[in-house]
Order: structure tokens, then C-alpha cells, then sequence
């Protein structure tokens, strides 16, 4: 369920007591400071997963972005339009910051052109690695900056300066209850690994991709992404069953250029805990198909 | 096996309704679209000279980076002195985002000092479908015997920040350099960047 399709009052009452307790945060701000932005349609923050940072570890904060109904940003690939999101950070020395962990995408449709991103609450989760000399009882002052596009229809591109002050401690650090819903959610939302095999096959305009494995899911509900761009159109693909394999046409990208050696799919499936995701990589074979 | 697969995926195929799509090295589609000083414009009409198709919405933050840069001016007008037209069209339908009718069309050039040889008014989308032209900006160059040579972005760098153009690969004053010098377009395609054209429901 996500709040986006359905307004329950468990919906409500949980963004109520998210900004409550985000209120209450820019208040009393004991340990982990971090001041949201508000921009055209989209409030923007970042948050850690946990009250402190722990030397030699990797610890999870988010880019925070609430949008206001009706209002989308992009996905890794946005489809036919529109822009990712991106990160730029600016950490203390020896910290690292790894890509964002995209969570699985919407398809958008807009009158006929399709977009792939996020509306609603997003967290887009990214692991901060802490180097093993990181001195308890000192900060650590994590600045970055986001853009974004946000479209309706129409878009306006967003950018925001964002802060996280979150102590260094040698204990294990403890959840940031503000945030735990959400990085909860942000991790349902992740896609899991799969050891699918595939192929590939184009024809003219069409890409077919060929799966086999163990766990496949049923074809009803399903869709299916490129990480890539430039790959498939965009349109959505038709997925059938065939014996214990699942095929996949997509229609190929107008734009498509040289083949890339590996393909990045991502494959999505309503549930009743909101939609799975599951990554598949496979070769990429640019022979053209035999004439059936 | 094989054929099998591609059986099923011929069948699954075959729902999908099949527009034309434009292609490179093939003729470009033909249009007739009203500009907004009232004159039909037909691609036919320039057989002999190479045009450019440039999809606009003036309000588009892709299209006001370029336009506010000066960079689609700058392209536009050296086109022209060299001979080629430069046919900006606009195919957001009436209640959407950056439609113009014929007097907006004549205010928004007149604002920007835009020096395309005409802004068409594509209001039902005929044109954009035919190009299938998704996003704003999203280019097109045609050679002097109606040939597409190049379609997509403006340029290499998809952002709304001014500050990329100067960075970025100028792919259509590319094309038209090429062109000129009777030279292979190298870059034919690009992927476009933008918004997407509001076409009508």
C-alpha cells in the first residue's frame, strides 16, 4: 500500500507524525541535525538512517523528497523526457559517499510519452562510508547538493543545499526513530538480485528478451524497465509466459545506438506490501534475429 | 526453440498499433501546418534547401535555457544566413503548458528575438506525431532532397543549466556544418532532452 493510492487515515496519521516529530527535531536537535528545504512543490532533506556515524562502517542516509500531489521527479532512467535526480556531495576527508540506491520506479504515463520516477514521499537511500579513524564524540557535517526536475505536466528544475550533522560514535549507533518508516520503506522498495538467466534478441524495432529460473513470476501485472537509456522506448513492454520461461518484447529505442555488452532491467510487480522489484542483468546479443 | 520465442513474440508484437516513425536516411514525413503569421508551411515547400525542426514550448525550462542563453538565437540566425530554414513548431494542445495561438506565437518571438523563418502552429499534434517528437526542445535536420540526417537533442549535455551549453556538443550547427561541407552527418541521432510535448488526450 503507499499513500499515493490510497488516502487512508493510517496514511494521514503517519505523515502528521512525521512532520510533528520533524518539527519537534529542528527544535530540540540533541544529535543529528538537518534543516529541510522547501522548494517549488518539492521538500527536500536529508536524514541518516541512524542517530550517530560509526568509524569503518557504512551507514545509510537518504535524500528525503516530498512531493506535492500530482507532482513527479525522475528515476535513474526518466523515460522519454525529464531528468534524474542527482547528488553532489561534499563530505569531511576520508568519507565516501556511494551511488543512490534507486527504489523501484513508476511508470507515468503522460499522454502517450512515458516517464519512470517517483511521486509522493521518496526516500532515495545512499551508503555513507566512515573511514575507521573517524573520532567518536566529534561531528561529522555532510553537505550536499540535490537536483532534481519536478514535473506535473509542466516542470521546473530544483535544486537544494542540504546539511546532516550527525555525531561520530564508537557504539552501535541506534535507529533515528523519525526516519525509520521510511528507510523502512525505501528498502522494500529496493529491487533484489536475481540469478535469472536471459537473452536478448532485436528485431528491427523490437527488443525480446528471453527469461529462465528459479521464482519467475506470473506475467499478469508486470513491468519492465531499462536502467539504460537509449534501449527500449519506453511504451510498456508485452510480457507473456511461455512454458517456464517468461518473455519479454519491448519495443527498441529510436535512439538506440551501439548495443551494450550487458543489459540493466529492472522488473516490477504490484503486491500487497507495494511494489516488488527484482534486478536482472543479462548479455546483450545485437545479432540480428532470423526472420521467424 | 527459437522460432517458438519468436512466434509468441511476433504475436505479442502484432497488438501493438505500428505508427511510422521517422528514420534516418529516409525521407522525413511531409506536414501542413498554419505558422503564425496565417501561411500554410509544407516541407515540400523546401525542396532544394536544408531545414531544421525545432519543437518548442516557451515555457519549458529545457527550451528557456536555451532561448535565455541566446544559444537556439545564435543557431537560428546562422542558419538563415547560410541559406537554411529553420522551422520552429510548437504542438501543445489548446489548455495545455506553452500553446500559443498565432498572436502569442508573433509576442513570444518578438520577446526573444527568435530568427526562425516561421513558428508553425501544431495544435492537434499531427506534425509531432509524425516526428514523433517527445520532449522540448527535440531537433530534426533534413537535407536539400528531404532526407532525415539528424534527429534528437539540441545538444549532448541534458540539463536546464545555461552554464552546460558552452561545455556541451552543438549537435545540430554540427550537422549543418557537415552538411555543408558535404561531409556524413557523425552524429545522426541523439537521445532528446526535456519536456515532454504536451500533446492533446
Amino acid at each position: 500500500m503507499t499513500c499515493s493510492t490510497n488516502r487512508s487515515s493510517r496514511c494521514r496519521s503517519r505523515l502528521q507524525a512525521v512532520a510533528l516529530a520533524s518539527s519537534a527535531a529542528v527544535l530540540a536537535a540533541p544529535f543529528a541535525f538537518a534543516q529541510a528545504v522547501q522548494t517549488d512543490h518539492v521538500n527536500a532533506q536529508l536524514v541518516g538512517e541512524h542517530l550517530a556515524l560509526v568509524p569503518g562502517q557504512s551507514m545509510q542516509v537518504g535524500l528525503l523528497l516530498r512531493h506535492e500531489p500530482h507532482w513527479h521527479t525522475y528515476w535513474i532512467n526518466p523515460g522519454d523526457s525529464g531528468l534524474p535526480t542527482t547528488i553532489e556531495w561534499n563530505l569531511p576527508p576520508g568519507f565516501k559517499a556511494q551511488d543512490i540506491a534507486w527504489p523501484v520506479p513508476k511508470r507515468f504515463d503522460v499522454g502517450g510519452l512515458y516517464n519512470f520516477g517517483y511521486d509522493d514521499e521518496l526516500l532515495l537511500p545512499i551508503a555513507i562510508d566512515v573511514p575507521a579513524d573517524a573520532k567518536p564524540g566529534t561531528k561529522a557535517h555532510l553537505t550536499a547538493t540535490a537536483k532534481w526536475l519536478v514535473c506535473r505536466e509542466e516542470c521546473i528544475p530544483g535544486k537544494a543545499s542540504l546539511v546532516l550533522d550527525l555525531p561520530i560514535a564508537a557504539a552501535p549507533a541506534k535507529p533515528d526513530e523519525r526516519w525509520t518508516t521510511q528507510f523502512a520503506k525505501a528498502r522494500l522498495a529496493q529491487p533484489q538480485a536475481t540469478a535469472w538467466k536471459g537473452d536478448t534478441q532485436m528485431t528491427d524495432d523490437r527488443i525480446v528478451i528471453t527469461l529462465r529460473g528459479v521464482g519467475l513470476p506470473p506475467a499478469e501485472g508486470l513491468d519492465v524497465f531499462a536502467a539504460q537509456r537509449k534501449i527500449f522506448d519506453n511504451k510498456p513492454p508485452q510480457i507473456g509466459r511461455e512454458g517456464d520461461a517468461l518473455i519479454v518484447s519491448a519495443g527498441k529505442s529510436e535512439y538506440f545506438g551501439t548495443s551494450p555488452a550487458t543489459l540493466d532491467l529492472l522488473m516490477t510487480a504490484p503486491s500487497a506490501a507495494g511494489v516488488r522489484g527484482w534486478r536482472i542483468r543479462i548479455p546483450f546479443a545485437d545479432a540480428a534475429a532470423p526472420a521467424p | 526453440m527459437k522460432p517458438n520465442f519468436l512466434l509468441l513474440a511476433a504475436a505479442l508484437t502484432f497488438a501493438v498499433p505500428v505508427f511510422a516513425k521517422p528514420v534516418i536516411g529516409q525521407p522525413a514525413p511531409d506536414f501542413s501546418v498554419t505558422d503564425a503569421a496565417g501561411k500554410t508551411q509544407s516541407l515540400s515547400d523546401y525542396k532544394g534547401k536544408v531545414v531544421v525542426l525545432e519543437w518548442n514550448n516557451p515555457e519549458c525550462p529545457f527550451v528557456r535555457k536555451h532561448y535565455g542563453a541566446g544559444n537556439m538565437q545564435k543557431q537560428q540566425s546562422a542558419a538563415a544566413t547560410e541559406g537554411v530554414v529553420w522551422l520552429t513548431v510548437n504542438s501543445g494542445a489548446k489548455g495545455k503548458q506553452g500553446h500559443l495561438d498565432a498572436a502569442a506565437a508573433t509576442a513570444y518571438i518578438a520577446e526573444v528575438d527568435g530568427k526562425e523563418a516561421a513558428y508553425l502552429i501544431d495544435t492537434d499534434g499531427k506534425a509531432g506525431h509524425a516526428y514523433d517528437a517527445k520532449t522540448t526542445p527535440h531537433m530534426y535536420v533534413i537535407d536539400k532532397n528531404g532526407t532525415l540526417r539528424y534527429m534528437g537533442g539540441i545538444d549532448s549535455i541534458p540539463s536546464t543549466e545555461k552554464a552546460d551549453i558552452e561545455k556541451a556538443t552543438q549537435y545540430v550547427s554540427q550537422a549543418l556544418a557537415e552538411l555543408s561541407a558535404g561531409k556524413p552527418v557523425s552524429v545522426p541521432t541523439s537521445e532528446p532532452y526535456g519536456c515532454s510535448v504536451k500533446y492533446g488526450s
